[in-house]
């Protein structure tokens, strides 16, 4: 029952709100009490969830049985860090955009938050496909109504160029029930039964192709990224949080859950080519990066490094990779979120995204410029943060896969590193420009929203223990009936 | 007993056409009143017919010594009599503003709307060819006549010529391929001639199979499958909006009624004769539909253009139909439901709004429609969504049976295609979404008057979401999977062997 109130409360309230036609306090008020109530329970589903690899809180029902389609949700090792995620980021979101006045705005968010809730969640591919598809409907609003410049153009991009994937996946999934039912005699679009079906090697490329596209696109990894730096920069921040920390992350969760699960015989084949594409997006989106003097494209291609980072570590195939990259989705939602808050925090001081148009903002807020120093630190790495235990594993088991991939991920993230280095050195430091001029420092509720993110990444940081005890017993179980088919093809 | 039951919907429609005929040329009777006894009548018909949904599937000739075996009752006429009968009262409640306030709607309008009801409702029924021409017609000549009310627009002018024009032409196929079949068979029954397909083989056979092609020409023109499709932007755009609404969500399904008994049943050992010319209609019908939809700025005449896709998503369900059958027949109805909704549910909402004889039907007039009508603009687009295929809508569930269909059948290149042009039209579905919420309002509140209307579109609307999402754990409402079942019951009705 529990995850179901997780994904359906946001839902409900939104639908109450909306009909009473409530007033703008009670819809925030509502908003954040339940996004409480669903972060309370997620750290009771935290505190209850034991190690091992099987699948916890399992909720199964028949939904349209004429065609064996079953609510089926749970968590097991791998979504645990994504609904801890969502559980967490989604009530400081509310916080830190306060003082939007929009009520669309925040029925929107709630609406993201039970979308997102879901997809991470589901065991059924038509369930999966309901949550992956409705989820993008929310941010679809937020962009087009709440955006700024090109918004419309760049939503619509946005949206048509996801809708493709999802479509292009929807023939996959069905493709697959209908070979399960050519077998079976019945329907099933449960993930437990279309695992390995017996299909050849021509229709599990293109299937193979359907699922990629879709979860390529929403990652996004290279060269299917397109979208990204238009929608990162004129969406407000919600919806850029939403986007990287949690949409992001499971397209990636997805690849893994999906791809690696139902075509174990296959990825023996595709996993360099999926890696040389990652590797690709790693330097080609840390390049890019460096190239932009836009602070909100700069993150937004900095974020698609990473997350290119966390496919990686997912394609070794060894322990440290998968532990890193599971520990790097926390890691990441957690560190970009914080960041992306702040970005559109300075934005709306300053109306300005041109690194070249700010300075000098250490000077007039410290407290501001501490925290996006620290946030900064964060997302590269630092010793101290969340992210640098999971880069760092991800970084060992790339040396251990072979030093080619060791070394060109290594040499990527370092040169991420300098460079935010300069980064915040021309943003915060330097003379005062014209659009900093009346820059002033946190309010109470950006303190609020920010504050427990930062003690989450310290702590992560400094004792990963208690998570990673977590989800590694699904990591070491799965990753050995991995490397078992594996081997099994090879012979 | 049940026989007559059975006549009782179909008759309580027919001699309430000629009452309210009758009404209308000898008393002055408002408008009003006349719209509320239409309104009753069709209630009557509907409380009678809706119990036979929830019983087991059925099917027998009605009184077969006097009809000989003209008519059948059975769950797949049923089905389709409930959605006409719903369909042409949910016109008339939507509308009920509209026809008030435009003059040109006279007392004839109600009498042609239950002249049409009762064709399609016998057309549903019929076994015979003669009968379902017969009824077939009855069905169309009124909708000529309502296409063609605003006999001052030049526009509703242009639109009954054309039809009435092409849609005799396109009817006569059908009299002539009946005249084939009967050259061949010596019988118009439709059981009888498949007893003669079954026990003859396919060379003794070729009127058969050229009066099949013909009545199948026919029907493709009804639906509007490209090459037959040159009426349907203009007939659509040249009617009144109500009468829009009637014709596409509900004179559409009639036509699949009689096209699914005979091809489905049948001619079903001969059709896979047909299967590439099914084929070919249905893919230049999607890529014909898609390109229209795409370049047009009127929303009705988007609609239009939209609804040929649809069609050609049906199309596709029916080629599949051909080789394993199990579940892409289904589909169909379906489908049908869902698109039946979701259509009369957007004209509705387009007629509401331009009740006051001012058309806004382009997307121009819908700029910033959501932030003076924040819950119009919500059904509308919920409907959008739904026709879009999108998850959460009764319109996905439609889309997802019917590739499912095409898949098991060996056709995925038409499921693909099927896909892409679902793709195509999220770009002008959404359009009207985004320009309802995305630009500033320019026309300021629509004063709307009639409270029935919204609530009756707003409850579409529920249930286009619940059809998609809905579980029968709430009994009273039909949910996703219950609707499937409505579908399969009928389906099944069909081949009930007698």
């Amino acid at each position: 029952m529990i995850l179901s109130i997780m994904i359906f409360l946001p839902i409900i309230v939104t639908a109450i709100l909306f009909i009473t036609r409530s007033n703008l306090l009670m819809i925030k008020s509502f908003a954040i009490l339940s996004s409480i109530i669903v972060f309370a329970l997620s750290a009771y589903l935290f505190t209850n969830f034991e190690a091992t690899s099987a699948l916890q809180f399992v909720e199964q029902y028949p939904w349209i049985p004429q065609y064996g389609i079953t609510y089926h949700i749970g968590v097991d090792g791998y979504n645990l860090m994504i609904v801890m995620a969502i559980a967490i980021l989604m009530p400081l979101i509310f916080l830190a955009i306060w003082n939007r006045q929009e009520k669309g705005y925040w029925y929107n968010l709630l609406l993201v938050q039970g979308g997102v809730m879901g997809a991470a969640v589901s065991f059924d591919l038509i369930l999966f496909y309901l949550f992956w598809e409705t989820m993008l409907l929310p941010i679809f609003f937020i962009m087009g109504l709440y955006g700024y410049e090109d918004k419309i153009y760049s939503t619509l991009k946005f949206t048509l160029y996801t809708l493709l994937g999802s479509l292009l996946m929807l023939i996959s999934i069905l493709y697959l029930a209908v070979t399960y039912y050519n077998i079976h005699g019945e329907w099933s679009f449960l993930l437990n039964d279309l695992k390995a079906l017996p299909l050849n090697t021509k229709e599990i490329f293109w299937i193979f192709f359907g699922f990629i596209i879709a979860f390529g696109i929403k990652i996004p990894i290279f060269p299917f990224h397109t979208w990204l730096p238009s929608a990162y920069a004129t969406a407000p921040s919600g919806a850029v949080v939403v986007l990287s920390s949690i949409m992001a992350k499971i397209g990636v969760y997805a690849i893994w859950r999906f791809l690696f699960f139902l075509f174990p015989q296959m990825l023996g084949n595709y996993a360099p080519y999926l890696l040389a594409m990652a590797l690709v997006g790693l330097i080609y989106f840390g390049i890019s990066a460096i190239m932009q003097r836009n602070i909100k494209r700069i993150f937004a291609y900095s974020s698609g490094s990473h997350l290119s980072l966390i496919l990686i570590g997912l394609l070794l195939l060894n322990p440290y990779g998968w532990n890193g990259s599971i520990y790097l989705i926390g890691a990441h939602a957690l560190s970009s979120g914080g960041l992306f808050l702040m970005v559109a925090m300075l934005y709306a001081r300053t109306k300005n995204k041109n690194v070249s148009e700010l300075g000098g903002i250490a000077s007039q807020a410290p407290l501001f410029s501490i925290f996006f120093v620290f946030f900064s630190l964060a997302i590269v790495g630092i010793p101290g943060t969340s992210g640098f235990v999971a880069e760092l594993l991800i970084i060992l088991g790339a040396f251990e896969h072979s030093l080619l991939v060791g070394v060109l991920s290594a040499t990527t993230l370092l040169l991420a590193m300098t460079f935010i280095f300069w980064m915040l050195q021309r943003v915060l430091f330097g003379k005062i420009k014209k659009s900093t001029e009346n820059f002033y420092d946190l309010k109470k509720n950006e303190i609020a929203a920010l504050l427990p993110i930062a003690i989450l990444i310290l702590v992560m940081g400094i004792m990963p223990q208690p998570f990673i005890k977590k989800f590694e017993p699904t990591v070491t179980d799965n990753l050995a009936l991995e490397i078992s088919y594996i081997t099994e093809m090879q012979k | 007993m049940n026989e007559l039951v059975s006549l009782i919907p179909i008759l309580t429609i027919g001699i309430g056409a000629i009452v309210v005929m009758l009404l209308g040329a000898f008393t002055k009777i408002s408008i009003k009143i006349l719209a509320r006894i239409t309104r009753t009548i069709i209630i009557i018909a509907l409380a009678i017919t809706l119990p036979s949904l929830f019983s087991e599937q059925f099917s027998y000739y009605v009184y077969p010594d006097i009809f000989h075996n003209m008519l059948i009752n059975d769950s797949f006429g049923l089905l389709f009599n409930l959605l006409f009968l719903l369909g042409a009262l949910l016109s008339i409640y939507i509308g009920n503003v509209y026809i008030e306030k435009n003059k040109f709607f006279t007392s004839e309008t109600f009498a042609l709307i239950l002249f049409s009801l009762f064709g399609m409702m016998l057309l549903s029924m019929a076994t015979e060819m003669i009968t379902a021409f017969i009824s077939l017609e009855i069905a169309s000549l009124s909708i000529y006549v309502l296409v063609g009310l605003n006999r001052r627009s030049h526009k509703s002018s242009e639109a009954v010529f054309k039809y009435l024009l092409l849609g005799s032409f396109g009817g006569s196929f059908f009299l002539m391929g009946t005249a084939f079949i009967y050259a061949q068979t010596g019988t118009t029954q439709l059981g009888e001639i498949a007893t003669f397909i079954s026990s003859n083989i396919e060379k003794d056979m070729t009127l058969v199979i050229v009066g099949g092609t013909l009545v199948m020409m026919t029907l493709m023109f009804k639906i509007s499958a490209v090459p037959f499709q040159a009426w349907t932007l203009d007939v659509y755009d040249g009617a009144s909006l109500p009468v829009t609404a009637y014709m596409a969500s509900t004179f559409k399904i009639a036509i699949f009624a009689i096209a699914l008994r005979i091809f489905l049943v049948d001619f079903q050992l001969i059709q896979d004769i047909w299967d590439q010319l099914l084929m070919i209609v249905t893919i230049i019908t999607l890529i014909v539909g898609s390109l229209l939809a795409v370049i047009q700025t009127n929303i009705k005449r988007m609609l239009a253009a939209s609804s040929m896709v649809h069609s050609g998503y049906l199309l596709i369900a029916l080629a599949s139909t051909g080789i394993s059958g199990t579940s892409a027949a289904p589909s169909i109805i379906f489908y049908l439901i869902a698109y039946f909704l979701s259509a009369i549910g957007a004209f509705g909402l387009l007629s509401y709004v331009s009740w006051d004889t001012k058309r806004r039907t382009t997307y121009e007039d819908f700029k910033g429609f959501a932030h003076m009508h924040p819950y119009l603009a919500l059904i509308m687009t919920i409907f959008m969504l739904s026709f879009a295929g999108f998850p959460s809508t009764i319109g996905f569930l439609g889309k997802f049976y019917i590739f499912t269909g095409a898949i098991e059948a060996g056709y995925t290149v038409l499921a693909i295609l099927g896909v892409l042009s679902a793709f195509v039209s999220i770009y002008y579905y959404f359009r009207l979404i985004i320009v309802m919420y995305f630009y500033p309002s320019q026309h300021g509140a629509i004063t709307l008057t009639s409270r029935v209307t919204p609530i009756v579109i707003g409850l579409i609307a529920i249930t286009v979401l619940w059809g998609g999402i809905g579980t029968s754990l709430i009994s009273f409402l039909p949910g996703a999977n219950n609707f499937i079942e409505f579908a399969q019951n009928s389906i099944a009705s069909l081949f009930i062997s007698h």
